[in-house]
Parts: structure tokens; sequence; C-alpha cells
């Protein structure tokens, strides 16, 4: 398998999270994602920073990861990133 | 001549409309593409968008210094740099359009870059101080050679640069027209740079190179708004 390149991880966290009905929990997110515990932690302080993902308390106990309005615009524009970076050689 | 001069008789009508569009085109490639860099954070958007930032600045200054040209019927660096406003004008001229086919070359090559120095702070800020100091000696000594000579030596610099992505993008079986594109971009800079420091080419050489100039703005324009504007699902 391809290593994926930064972009792609991203995409494929907010999928993680869309295709669970906008809401995960961070034991079965951190392993859907397949990364490491460490690359984890660092995606996930950028994805909080970057206001693509908030994290909340949950309703029962713990807390989870919500998909933001402004991360479910990433998915959708994620293709046309994509094709301008590989189009201008970005 | 007498043919061109009834053929032209406004030249810096001709350059306004010029810079103008190049402008134009530059600006709206600058703002069209700030929705997908603010989701991506991709630096290689990033310095893709500072070019034409960049470009839109130079231009600016470009049709500026014609227009010191016109008003002071002059027609040499030297006699100009007399005038502050001229030499002002002319050093972010400089500055600007060698920024701005360096972002343009760094967009290609920042992710070839050893992680060290691509994701130093000070790489960027040190460009821009190099280029300050060239503009500015260039200027003081009054040396139109040195700009030149430093446009020249990018130039080769992108040119390589440029074929070896070419070579890498083609290794990966993907294709893209777009190193041909900005060496296109690139040697019709230079000849404007030229034209505006050196020598006046005549008015139908300088339409053509205007011609083209705008040619090449408007196929990179057609790009990005065909790549920046569609959604996941390939649709407009």
């Amino acid at each position: 398998m391809a290593k994926r390149d930064k972009l792609e991880i991203i995409r494929d966290i907010l999928r993680i999270i869309k295709d669970n009905h906008g809401h995960i929990k961070m034991t079965p997110l951190l392993r859907k994602s397949n990364l490491s515990s460490r690359r984890f932690a660092d995606y996930k302080s950028e994805l909080l920073g970057r206001k693509l993902i908030k994290e909340v308390e949950a309703k029962k106990k713990g807390k989870e990861i919500l998909i933001t309005e402004k991360g479910m615009e990433f998915l959708d524009k994620y293709r046309a990133i994509v094709n301008f970076v590989s189009e201008f050689d970005l | 001549m007498v043919t061109e001069q009834a053929l032209f008789p406004n030249t810096f009508g001709m350059e306004l409309i010029y810079s103008f569009v190049i402008i134009f085109c530059s600006l709206i490639i600058y703002f069209s593409t700030k929705e997908i860099y603010k989701l991506s954070n991709y630096p290689g958007i990033k310095y893709f968008r500072e070019a034409f930032l960049f470009f839109a600045l130079a231009y600016f200054f470009k049709s500026f210094i014609s227009f010191l040209f016109l008003i002071f019927n002059v027609r040499g660096i030297i006699e100009f740099s007399s005038i502050f406003f001229g030499v002002l004008t002319l050093f972010f001229f400089i500055y600007a359009s060698t920024m701005a086919i360096f972002y343009l070359l760094y967009s290609i090559v920042w992710k070839n870059l050893k992680e060290n120095l691509r994701e130093s702070k000070f790489t960027i800020p040190l460009i821009h101080i190099f280029v300050l100091v060239i503009s500015a000696t260039s200027i003081i000594v009054h040396e139109t050679g040195v700009v030149i000579l430093l446009q020249v030596f990018v130039f080769l610099f992108i040119a390589i640069q440029n074929y070896s992505s070419y070579r890498k993008l083609k290794s990966k079986k993907k294709s893209s027209s777009i190193h041909l594109i900005y060496l296109f971009l690139f040697v019709f800079w230079m000849l404007n740079l030229s034209d505006l420091l050196i020598v006046g080419f005549g008015p139908i050489i300088e339409l053509v190179v205007s011609l083209a100039s705008i040619g090449i703005f408007l196929v990179i324009l057609y790009k990005v708004t065909r790549y920046a504007g569609i959604n996941e699902y390939g649709k407009a």
C-alpha cells in the first residue's frame, strides 16, 4: 500500500468521523485511522487548531470528536484541492 | 518607424491596458485560490498564491514606471534614477518581480527540499532580505546589468528545476503542461524586464511580448478556475 500524504490522512480522519454520523470516540478513531498514537496526536491537535474538528464531552462518559462545518467543507473540496496541487505540481 | 507610430500612436495606453489585464488575472488567481488554501493549509498553494500577488504588485509598479517615463520623457535608467519617486518605484518593481519568480519556483521545489530547510521559519525571510539587498544594490550602483544578470541566473536555475520536476512527474506517469507554461512565463517576463531596463524594443515587438504574456496569464487563470472550482464529485 502506498504511503499516504498529509492531505490524504486528513481526508481519511474526517471521513471516518463523517461516516460515523459526524461524531466518534477517540479510541475507535485512532484504530480506524491506521496511525501511530504519536502521529494521531499530532494530526488531532492540527485539525483542532484548524477548526476542522472539535472535541466535546460525550453524552455517556469521556470525550468524543465532532466534524465541524469547515471539516465537511474540506471533504467536499478535497478532490478540487488534490487536482489543483497535482495540475500545478505544487 | 513612421508606420509604427501611425499604428501605435499611444504605447502608454497599450501599456496600461496590458498591465491592467495582467494585474486583473493575477488578483483573480490570488483570490480564487483563497478558499482551497484556507481549507487545506497546503504550503505549495500558499507559495503559488504569493507568486501571483507579487506579479500583480510588479506589474502595478511597471505601469507606474512607464507613466513616469511618459511624464518626464526619458528612456534610460541613469537619467531616470535622479527622480526619487522613480527610483523608489523601480526598486519595488525589481523586488516584486524577483519575488514573484522566486515564489513560483518555490511552489514547485519546496517539497523536494530537506525537511529542516523547508520547515525553517528563516528560509523565506532570508530570501526576502537577499532580494531586497540585490534590488537596492542594483539601484544604488545604477547598474541594470546586475538586475538582468540576476534574472538570467534565476531563469537558468528555474529552467533546470522545472525540467527536473517535469522528469519526476513523468517518471510517476503523470502529465502536466504547467512546466512548459511556466517556462514561457519566465521567458516573456525577462523580455518585459529587458524592454523596461535596457532599451525600448519598438511598438511591434512590445505588442507581441505583451500579447504573449497576456495569453500565458489567461491560460494559467483558466487552469486555476477550472481546477479550484470543482467539488469532490467533479461537478462545477
